[in-house]
């Protein structure tokens, strides 16, 4: 196994995942041309045996040229009873999927959201029935099997749209939805699913406290897909992930190497800093579990002060990025923040750096790096000066004097004794209001 | 009693016992109290029972009649009534309403008793008041009651010696018949002369020719009869003695007396000669054996010796494997009971042979798969006889007990004796046992069970260091080698998944943490207590579990401290050592209390947790890491915070010694573990690390505490590195402001750092705000900032900071009588965390950064 292999998530995160979004993975690996060609195909063809993807299958075994007359055989016999089943299954739901094609059904279902609107309209109009619920279900599985997640998202928030959440799909529903937003890409509804779910895996009990931790685990893995497509999701993971206790816990005993995105979100999120100090004591504290360029990265920065070391490791992560499905679109923002971290470090211990020195310590060619700092400079986010003659950047940070200190605290001291006062007033004023209006 | 029944014809009471001798089987041969023959009934007709209330009421009464107790015998007397009354009907039904004869006998005799003690005017005039009184009120009730029976009583008058066998006796003698010839014996050999002085009561002196007459007659009659009671006159004859041996038992004259003389000569007696051996005949007798077990009067010891003449007997019939079982767990059972008072020790032949016994006894077991053996086997259900063989009867528990039992031996012995040595080569033997009861379990499979004894393995297993595994660490052993920490793992995640209470988890837990940390497996430790989150609860636990507590803290402290986490060490040892009661609380030792003396009881029970030695944590050891511990902390944080006006006191314990050796007008050179510690305290706060080492790390403290540790050489090397950093910030807080600026190399140097760790360390402080400070990259210097405050300066902070803390509590108070009206961002929540002096700087150098 090679450097680059080691620093792989993907098996790691399999065991968590549908078999539907391993192969996403599989096919970005695939095209990364990290491991050989035929065992990408080999893996694909394992994974799609849980399938009903049986055409994609035929053309793996095409492309594999290993498929024996036997295995075609089979697999266009599979492929027929997939289709027959699929049609079975149409054939049974005919009703329901009369109704959801009704326009009026299509329009109460968009606009008002309301269940009770919904079941009123249906039992007047059509002829809807509860035991169709279960066919619903049952279609829109055979439905994810077979690749069409348009299709069972369409099928399943139906589903949730009517069934109440003490249902005993629902559950498994919410998990399906998510699985086929994902799937098509839908990031919107799909983080607003992730949301559902979550709330109901937190607010229901499960048998025991371990398939709870298991469920969070899995909602883990996959809101992995969410966070990092959605706008929204650089924050949102930072929240999930390292704010929500449990979801912290889960990750510190079932799956440590999440901590690597989690690391990589709080790079790439300037807006973020803060939460910098509690992620490096996570990172610390499982140290020993889970080690990878990223987190190596933030313990040589903000613990050891070891800039060479952080160097070093920014530079793997380069490697580590590019490799990785998740991440491998933040690349450049990646090494930017980073970048960026390690200068302002360095310029809060600093009074006075070597251009040379930075540029190196940095990744950069002197002269960029020049360049780099002059544009920092000129947005005023950074008080300092450039010795061209000696190429050294002089920072300005004049120390607090006593004084200063002085006068700051005391700045704030009689603002907060102010609002205090105010506040105490008002309470008596209301008080003898009171005592005057009964008294 | 036997007086009344002695009345009956011979014939009578001959032929009944033969007739029916199977409801007397079960009756054990040692009988001594009446309640004793009651628990054994099974079941019985109305008027058995009946008849048995009024029978018991007479003899009471008649008992009371010989000491004249008339209170007493007032009171039975009520309860004679009241049982007649409750027994009328059954009369009315089975005898056709005739007042039963031996009702009659009695109301007779107590009218004469009373008349005779009412005439006797002297002794009436000696009598207590209560009894005088009592004789009044009875003397009139028993004119009264007798009034209803006039008719008969004269009848009976006439012929009192007709016999009313036809009645009682059946019934009586198929009871009673073990109880009445036992008392009757007693009777033979003491009573007599009781019985004379009332012969001058009619009925009573024909009672006693009958009894005398029909012993007589036994002897001639029956052959068994005849031998069963000698082996029990016998046996009594034995008690008489033993009750005199028991007088002046601590002495132990009793062992010369018998010894193996007697032995053999009662062999012969455990059954009859010709009698044929099998398993009824022995589990009989095996039951008669026991059932005296727990008895006053029993001697323990002959209790053992018939059961091992037992176990001989059984053997050379072959008579199976399950009887020798039985036998086996009971002759254990006995031994065990051999030390009547549970807090005493054993002897140690007696537990040698408990040894011997026990795992005889489960490698039959294992011997033999065949075998249920159960508590919820019950005496019923056993079956003996051929496989599948059902025993009741626990090993478990006789495990559970053997331990415990070799911890109080241990705990008994002086620990610095050859004895103690010898005692703890068992150690290996009692482990053996534990083990092989672990495999018969594991075959069971009863998941508590197993939990229990696998927690029994884990603390004969926990403490002990295994070298295997810090070999198996660094790759010296293949991994496929069982290490002690395997089978901890694998033992302490069954206890995990499968036990119900919460004790035997915990105390898993803890041993598992005690284990890793022993083994230097930090990370694994560490997650797991704080995984566990028993510290919280742990002050609601019991005592024991409460000390193991303590000791695994003190070990996760010498772990931490073996990986160079100083801070993690000390926080587990500071609550151990603040008190300054280590050793109690790691029940190592009782200290003297100042205030109040312990009462003998709570000595007692204090004694019993007490730690057997093998097991001790050295606590020089533990007390040299906490003190080295808070040394690294303290020494720079006082650096640091000198003219701190709210410096906090890290660690007390450590204070107390720096401040005593201050107090001292003469210091001299170090002698102890403790002066050592100080001598090197004072000398890192000048920034001397090269003394500060030589004084932490020499001879004299390798002798005494670092060659303790497995690895010592690593540890005294990463204890070197540590004094170094920590001089080296120390250097710096004190002296920074005699410096304008300081070369990083000359600091390398000085401290013999390499250049990067002295950058890492300076970088650090500086980022923390401690020093107020800035590297100048192309000198490779530290330019300090001057911004230490002058003393008005900082007194005015130290205002500032005093009033900042009023208005804070203003705040509060405010907060907590109305409720949260201060929107307080991060910021404020900050303010409240951060002491320090330079907190402001920081913050506003944060906001501009961002």
């Amino acid at each position: 196994m090679s450097g680059s292999q080691k620093l792989h998530l993907t098996s790691k995160i399999m065991p968590y995942l549908d078999h539907h979004l391993i192969l996403t993975l599989l096919e970005f690996l695939h095209a990364n041309k990290i491991y050989g060609s035929e065992t990408m195909l080999r893996a694909k063809l394992e994974v799609l045996s849980h399938t009903n993807l049986v055409d994609y299958m035929k053309d793996i075994y095409e492309s594999l040229s290993c498929g024996t007359e036997d295995v075609i055989e089979q697999l266009s016999k599979r492929r027929n009873d997939v289709l027959k089943q699929l049609a079975e299954s149409r054939e049974e739901g005919v009703t329901i999927i009369d109704i959801l094609s009704d326009k009026n059904v299509h329009t109460i279902m968009e606009t008002t959201r309301d269940a009770k609107l919904l079941t009123n309209h249906l039992m007047k109009n059509t002829q809807f029935k509860w035991e169709y619920m279960d066919t619903v279900y049952k279609m829109a599985k055979i439905q994810y099997e077979c690749g069409d997640y348009g299709g069972t998202s369409t099928f399943l928030y139906f589903y949730l749209l009517l069934m109440p959440p003490t249902d005993k799909n629902y559950l498994n529903v919410l998990w399906g939805k998510l699985a086929s937003e994902i799937l098509v890409q839908n990031w919107d509804v799909a983080l607003e699913d992730l949301n559902k779910l979550r709330e109901f895996i937190d607010n229901n009990s499960f048998g025991s406290s371990l398939q709870l931790l298991q469920q969070r685990t899995w909602l883990i893995h996959w809101s992995l897909f969410v966070f990092f497509n959605h706008t929204k999701g650089r924050d949102l993971i930072i929240d999930m992930f390292l704010y929500r206790p449990y979801y912290l816990n889960a990750i510190q005993t079932m799956c440590p190497h999440i901590l690597r995105y989690l690391a990589a979100a709080v790079i790439i999120n300037r807006s973020r800093r803060a939460a910098l100090k509690d992620l490096v004591k996570v990172i610390q504290q499982e140290s020993y579990a889970y080690k990878d360029p990223i987190t190596e990265f933030l313990e040589h920065l903000y613990v050891n002060f070891d800039f060479e070391g952080a160097r070093q490791k920014l530079h793997e992560c380069d490697e580590v990025i590019n490799s990785d499905f998740f991440l491998v679109a933040c690349l450049e923002e990646f090494v930017e923040n980073a970048r960026l971290m390690i200068f302002e470090t360095f310029c809060r211990i600093h009074q006075c750096i070597s251009i040379g020195m930075l540029a190196e310590k940095l990744n950069m060619k002197p002269d960029a790096a020049e360049c780099w700092i002059v544009n920092l400079i000129r947005q005023a986010r950074l008080d300092a000066k450039i010795d061209s003659k000696l190429g050294y950047v002089v920072m300005g940070t004049p120390p607090l004097s006593p004084y200063e200190q002085l006068i700051e605290k005391i700045d704030t001291l009689s603002m907060r004794s102010d609002t205090l006062q105010a506040l105490i007033e008002r309470k008596v004023k209301e008080h003898r209001q009171e005592s005057f209006m009964y008294g | 009693m036997s007086r009344f029944f002695a009345t009956g014809s011979d014939s009578e009471s001959e032929t009944s016992s033969e007739e029916e001798p199977t409801p007397r089987a079960p009756a054990p041969a040692f009988t001594f109290s009446d309640e004793e023959e009651d628990t054994k009934r099974v079941v019985r007709s109305a008027k058995e029972k009946r008849y048995e209330d009024l029978m018991n009421t007479i003899k009471q009464i008649r008992n009371f009649k010989k000491i004249k107790d008339m209170s007493s015998m007032l009171s039975s007397f009520e309860d004679l009534m009241r049982a007649y009354t409750k027994a009328i009907p059954v009369i009315n039904k089975e005898e056709n309403g005739v007042t039963p004869r031996f009702y009659l006998r009695c109301l007779v005799e107590l009218e004469d008793f009373i008349s005779e003690v009412w005439e006797d005017r002297e002794g009436r005039k000696n009598m207590s008041k209560n009894n005088s009184k009592s004789l009044s009120s009875l003397r009139q009730k028993l004119r009264k009651y007798n009034k209803d029976f006039e008719e008969d009583i004269a009848k009976f008058r006439e012929n009192p010696d007709v016999a009313d066998e036809d009645e009682e006796q059946p019934k009586s003698d198929a009871d009673d018949d073990d109880g009445s010839d036992s008392s009757m014996d007693w009777d033979d050999d003491s009573d007599s002369s009781s019985s004379d002085s009332d012969d001058d009561i009619p009925g009573m002196s024909i009672r006693d020719r009958f009894l005398k007459s029909r012993t007589t007659g036994d002897k001639g009659d029956d052959e068994e009869r005849k031998e069963r009671k000698k082996e029990r006159k016998e046996k009594d004859r034995k008690k008489a003695r033993r009750d005199e041996e028991e007088d002046d038992d601590d002495e132990g004259p009793w062992v010369a007396v018998r010894g193996g003389v007697a032995l053999p000569s009662e062999k012969p007696k455990m059954f009859p000669k010709d009698a044929e051996v099998d398993i009824p005949l022995v589990v009989k007798k095996l039951n008669e054996i026991v059932a005296a077990r727990g008895k006053k009067r029993t001697d323990r010891r002959e209790q053992i010796d018939l059961l091992h003449e037992l176990q001989t007997i059984a053997d050379q019939h072959h008579l199976g494997v399950a009887v020798d079982i039985k036998i086996k767990l009971a002759i254990i059972s006995s031994i065990f009971d051999y030390n009547p008072k549970v807090s005493d020790v054993m002897k140690p032949e007696y537990w040698a042979k408990l040894l011997e016994r026990i795992s005889e006894t489960l490698d039959l077991l294992m011997a033999t798969p065949e075998i249920t053996i159960g508590e919820l086997v019950t005496d019923e259900n056993e079956n003996l006889e051929k496989p599948p063989y059902r025993i009741r009867g626990c090993v478990l528990t006789v495990v559970e007990r053997l331990d415990e039992e070799f911890i109080k031996l241990l705990k008994e012995c002086d620990p610095h004796s050859n004895e103690y040595v010898q005692r703890l080569t068992d150690e290996k033997r009692v482990a053996n046992i534990i083990d092989k009861v672990q495999e018969f379990l594991e075959r069971q499979k009863v998941p508590t069970d197993l939990c229990r004894i696998y927690l029994r393995k884990i603390e004969h297993l926990y403490y002990k260091f295994d070298p295997n595994v810090l070999k198996q660490k660094k790759g010296e052993l293949p991994a496929t080698e069982v290490t002690s920490v395997q089978i901890m793992d694998k033992l302490c995640k069954f206890i995990y998944d499968k036990d119900v209470t919460d004790r035997l988890r915990t105390r898993a837990i803890l041993s598992h943490v005690y284990h890793h940390a022993l083994h230097d497996n930090w990370f694994q430790a560490r997650d797991l207590i704080l995984m566990s989150h028993l510290q919280e609860a742990i002050q609601h636990s019991d005592p024991p579990t409460q000390i193991l507590y303590n000791r695994t803290m003190a070990h996760l402290g010498l772990c931490a401290f073996r990986h160079a986490n100083i801070k993690d060490a000390h926080n587990c040892l500071v609550d151990l050592m603040m008190t300054g009661k280590v050793k109690e609380l790691l029940a190592q030792g009782l200290l003297p209390q100042r205030q109040h003396e312990r009462s003998k009881e709570q000595e007692k029970v204090e004694k019993q947790r007490q730690m057997p030695f093998h097991m001790h944590i050295n606590l020089e050891l533990l007390e040299c890491v906490y003190l080295v511990s808070a040394m690294l902390i303290e020494i720079p944080y006082m650096a640091a915070h000198e003219f701190d006006a709210r410096r906090r006191m890290i660690s007390k314990t450590f204070y107390q010694q720096l401040r005593s050796s201050e107090r001292q007008s003469l210091v001299g050179p170090p002698e102890s573990m403790r002066e050592h510690v100080v001598a090197a305290s004072k000398a890192m706060r000048n920034g001397n690390w090269a003394l500060c080492k030589d004084l932490i790390i020499n001879d004299k403290m390798n002798a005494k505490v670092w060659d303790l540790f497995y690895e010592s050489d690593r540890v005294r090397g990463m204890l070197g590195r540590l004094i170094k950093e920590e001089s080296l910030r120390t250097y710096l807080f004190t002296y920074s402001h005699v410096y304008d600026s300081i070369s990083m190399d000359t600091l390398a140097k000085m401290f013999e750092l390499d250049k990067p760790i002295v950058h890492s360390i300076i970088s650090k402080m500086i980022i923390n705000e401690e020093l107020m400070a800035s590297l100048d990259d192309p000198t490779q210097t530290v330019v300090m900032h001057r911004s230490e405050p002058s003393r008005l300066q900082s007194l005015a902070l130290q205002l500032t900071d005093k009033v900042y803390n009023f208005v804070d509590s203003n705040e509060r108070i405010f907060e907590t009588k109305q409720g949260n009206f201060f929107l307080r961002g991060g910021n404020q929540g900050q303010f409240r965390q951060n002491y320090n002096r330079q907190d402001w700087n920081r913050q506003r150098r944060e906001n501009r950064a961002y």
